[in-house]
């Protein structure tokens, strides 16, 4: 009977100590304040809208992929599969692109040169500017002095050299490649660099930027370095 | 005894290491059923000081209490009306008398155990 009493007493303390705990973990978690204003919401609000309007453009490409597996699967696999291949390696920057695109030309500023000023190298942070105002447009494909920018290229200063894919820039002048789908997206990514700060802070280092016209028959050199895998991993199952 | 400490410890070593969180919109209803069950343990050990321990009646207590509170709370906030209050209330206070009554149980019984060793001595 004692013994009985005992483990009934035991379980509900279980109980009793488990609750508590729970209670005073939840009670002692300090809340993290939400202090963004109605801009800042709006913003993320856009933000994940274009998230959410990516992911499914993504999801359409993919079943659109799925679709003509499907189609093919009687007639001929290995071709989807091919094609497949394909889209991946030129999504991934291993094969050249060519398309409507135009050519930026990085150069001293005519100002440095008729003072004879020491011409240096572009500085990465500089340089990194430039890709991230280029990138605000999607679908582009972008080399820099003949090193084509993809999603794992590092831009920086490695001994005293800037470096793309670690392979040194030049010192000005060089050339920055960029290729898009379509004569439209060119046009828009003209206009946009034309009117960007971009100019004002090149300038600054005593640099210009000449931005040709859009060129209808551009091609970006392919990604000619092996990729580092190191950080993926492989996902199991579904 | 020692293993109802045990039993103590375990939960609450439990709950604090797996830091196991409920959402704070149930807060409430887990503090009311803290409550209740610590009323139902201390009625329990009060009947049993004084000879009426019933199983049944303390683990089906421990539970009732608990549900019944978390609903009072419950209706309490889709009525509007703080009914969780009745519930703290009517716990806090018999808390307070079996605590109470266990006390001097447990005086009794060592007065009574003092007698009999000076009637001894």
């Amino acid at each position: 009977m004692k013994k009985k009493l005992s483990s009934r007493f035991s379980v509900i303390l279980f109980i009793i100590g488990l609750m508590a705990a729970v209670q005073y973990n939840t009670i002692n978690e300090p809340d993290a304040r939400d202090t963004r204003d109605i801009w800042e919401i709006r913003q993320e609000l856009s933000r994940e809208m274009q998230l959410h309007s990516e992911l499914l453009t993504e999801i359409g490409t993919v079943d659109d992929t799925l679709s003509k597996y499907e189609d093919a699967s009687n007639e001929s696999p290995e071709q989807a599969l091919k094609e497949t291949v394909e889209d991946l390696r030129s999504a991934a920057g291993l094969d050249e692109m060519t398309g409507p695109g135009i050519e930026i030309s990085i150069e001293p500023s005519p100002e440095a040169v008729a003072l004879g000023l020491n011409i240096e190298g572009i500085a990465p942070d500089l340089l990194i500017r430039l890709v991230n105002e280029i990138n605000r447009h999607n679908g582009l494909y972008i080399s820099i002095d003949g090193n084509r920018v993809v999603n794992t290229t590092a831009i920086r200063d490695i001994n005293g050299t800037t470096t793309v894919n670690t392979v040194p820039v030049q010192t000005p002048p060089f050339k920055i490649k960029i290729v898009s789908k379509t004569m439209d997206d060119t046009e828009k990514l003209y206009n946009h660099l034309m009117s960007s700060r971009i100019h004002d802070d090149f300038y600054i280092d005593n640099l210009s930027v000449i931005i040709t016209e859009p060129i209808d028959q551009l091609t970006v050199e392919a990604y000619d370095k092996e990729h580092n895998y190191q950080q993926l991993e492989k996902v199991e199952g579904e | 005894m020692w293993l109802s400490i045990l039993g103590l410890l375990l939960g609450i070593s439990l709950g604090l290491l797996t830091d196991m969180q409920i959402p704070p919109e149930y807060a409430d209803y887990l503090s009311i059923a803290v409550l209740a069950s610590l009323d139902t343990l201390f009625g329990g050990i009060r009947a049993h000081l004084q000879g009426v321990y019933d199983d049944k009646v303390f683990v089906s207590g421990f539970f009732f209490n608990i549900v019944l509170a978390a609903a009072l709370a419950f209706i309490g906030v889709h009525l509007g009306v703080d009914l969780y209050l009745a519930a703290i209330f009517a716990f806090g206070v018999r808390l307070f008398q079996n605590i109470a009554v266990i006390r001097r149980i447990l005086l009794t019984k060592w007065a009574e155990k003092k007698e009999v060793r000076e009637l001894q001595g």
